[in-house]
């Protein structure tokens, strides 16, 4: 405390160069505390408040818990969001592995950066434009994908409108865009590896599945754990590629939780109840978090 | 025979040597094939809108437009949709929010990392704790305080939360601190006040970091969808990402002008992207290897 009151009063250079270094990050923290700190502390009040159109609120202790928790709608939302991220995630790091693996065999410079950026292209793209460009590629009738799968012998599928493809068919839109992402920071990863790991393995004869299995992977471990915890984030928070195709239809089958958050609030406006939501998302992904900072401090180390 | 010996002991290793070239190739290709497949969408969306309503109905699909240079669907989205409008919405509010990010972030970035002032690391390790709350976790009260200050529907409003984003903080601060401290002492020395050190010392060493940060915070904001759909409400204040859904409000979407509006809205931050793809690719390393 006394330490603050010097530098707020600073009588000397080196409390008022103090001053200035906490001066410069105030901003920032000022920031900070107001759009996410305090809201987050709101969010949590309303959780308990039942509040009425005009503003009058009435503390209800649990009820609106009780309530949300035991709506199947809710619940219904909660596994389409898993459903999705089951589909998207897995498929994702997989592939981006896939591709930077590739990518890093390429020895043309050239070449690797034209290829990179073509992979990279749809992380630039906003979900929305990305979402209604596959709408038209799924589309049953007119859509390129049927038309594709036709040479194949494949009969029209209906993708976004079928209750079982949509699910599916979304996580396949936030692969596309993603897999740039994860793509580069495996490339990253990839080229700080030292060269002479591998001629070491050459070297014992190792062929190139032990050389993948026994270097590569030990050492992105700290990457891949990254990577894993950054989508499912990402993918637990879905609501732009919803929202812009499938509205969470049909029937539903497509609401995610942030979805159900956005209609809860702000089309029928029970902040309430969209609060209880909010808590419930802030929870989840804190202890995904709190899970990703417990495997992190386990780092392969050669 | 010493010959006959010599070629049977090589042969195999050059199989080998040419099975290797082989797979090198096979790598190549299958790296190519997906970069086709991920760049097909982009492709697809600039060739249907080229295309005329009946053209996209025709059954089977045909893939060429029957005119490439049918531009009438570019005319035909700034005619039906204030577009122009739009565009400048999101223009104004990316700059607004990457500026302003560029300017907080790195005075915060310089104080956390070359000042000693008591609670500092506490405090940095809250503001990386901020990661851990979602935006939309905060959405209901930030809307009602919008609501209270009169900002719903305003640029303000729209731009609010945007101003400043943990990743910036994070990334000036790592930039900041590799500058050596000899620099700042010997600015002091020559009697520098503090805040001219920043812009005179500290801001010139790090302009690939502020690119880096303005870039990304540019794209972030442009593509922003959620928060404008909380707080916009009348059809000027549209950002783009909202204005590509006015075209899909009716009964039968018209792909054809969806995605001529689709390609205006992506072809801004594309040509940034492309021009400046080095240092994205620096700042999503970063966010990758800091996590």
């Amino acid at each position: 405390m006394r330490q603050w009151f010097r530098i707020a009063f600073p009588k000397n250079y080196l409390d008022r160069r103090k001053r200035a270094g906490f001066l410069f990050v105030l901003p920032a923290l000022l920031f900070f505390g107001s759009v996410f700190i305090l809201p987050l502390a709101q969010s949590i009040m309303y959780s308990f408040y039942k509040i009425a159109p005009g503003g009058a609120k009435e503390f209800v202790g649990l009820r609106l818990y009780e309530k949300v928790l035991t709506d199947s709608t809710f619940w219904t939302a909660v596994g389409n969001t898993v459903q999705l991220l089951l589909f998207s995630v897995p498929t994702t790091v997989i592939l981006a592995l896939a591709v930077a693996l590739g990518l890093n065999r390429i020895t043309s410079l050239k070449w690797r950066n034209l290829w990179a950026s073509m992979y990279f292209l749809p992380f630039a793209t906003s979900l929305v434009a990305a979402a209604l460009i596959w709408q038209w590629i799924y589309d049953p009738i007119y859509g390129f994908l049927n038309y594709a799968l036709s040479f194949v012998g494949i009969p029209p599928q209906k993708w976004l409108q079928s209750l079982a493809q949509v699910r599916p068919a979304i996580a396949a839109v936030s692969v596309w865009v993603r897999i740039g992402f994860d793509t580069m920071i495996f490339l990253a990863a990839l080229q700080s590896i030292p060269e002479e790991y591998y001629e070491a393995a050459n070297i014992d004869g190792a062929s190139a599945i032990q050389r993948l299995r026994y270097i590569t992977l030990p050492l992105l471990n700290s990457q891949i754990i990254m990577v894993c915890i950054l989508e499912l984030i990402f993918n637990f928070k879905i609501f732009d590629q919803v929202y812009a195709t499938t509205q969470g239809g049909p029937a539903g089958a497509s609401q995610t939780i942030i979805g159900l958050l956005y209609d809860t609030a702000f089309k029928f406006f029970r902040f309430g109840d969209a609060s209880v939501m909010a808590v419930f998302v802030f929870v989840t992904l804190m202890l995904v978090t709190l899970l990703q900072w417990r495997l992190f401090r386990k780092p392969v180390e050669y | 025979m010493n010959t006959i010996a010599r070629s049977i002991k090589s042969a195999p290793r050059e199989t080998r040597a040419i099975r290797r070239v082989h797979v090198r190739w096979l790598i190549m290709l299958a790296v190519a094939c997906g970069a086709i497949v991920v760049f097909f969408p982009f492709l697809w969306m600039a060739v249907t809108s080229l295309k005329t309503a009946p053209e996209i109905q025709r059954v089977p699909l045909q893939i060429a437009p029957d005119h490439w240079l049918n531009l009438s669907n570019y005319v035909e989205v700034f005619k039906r949709e204030p577009f122009m409008r739009y565009l400048l919405n999101s223009a104004i509010v990316a700059s607004i929010a990457a500026v302003s990010s560029v300017v907080v972030s790195s005075l915060a970035g310089f104080g956390f990392a070359k000042y000693q002032f008591p609670g500092r690391d506490v405090l940095f390790l809250a503001v990386v704790g901020i990661l851990m709350v979602p935006f939309q976790s905060v959405v209901v009260p930030l809307y009602v305080w919008m609501n209270d200050l009169g900002l719903l529907d305003t640029y303000a409003g729209i731009v609010a939360p945007d101003l400043v984003s943990v990743f910036g903080v994070f990334l000036m601060r790592n930039a900041i601190e590799t500058i050596p401290n000899d620099y700042i002492d010997a600015a002091r020395i020559d009697g520098a006040s503090e805040l001219r050190i920043f812009f005179l010392v500290i801001l010139p060493s790090v302009k690939p970091a502020i690119a880096t940060l303005l870039i990304i915070k540019f794209m972030w904001s442009w593509n922003e969808f959620f928060w404008p759909m909380v707080v916009i409400s009348s059809p000027l204040m549209k950002v783009v990402t909202m204005g590509l859904m006015s075209f899909t409000n009716m009964y039968f979407i018209e792909y054809n002008l969806l995605t001529a509006a689709a390609v205006i809205s992506i072809l801004p931050i594309l040509l940034i992207f492309i021009t400046l793809q080095r240092w994205v690719v620096q700042a999503v390393v970063m966010s990758g290897l800091k996590g």
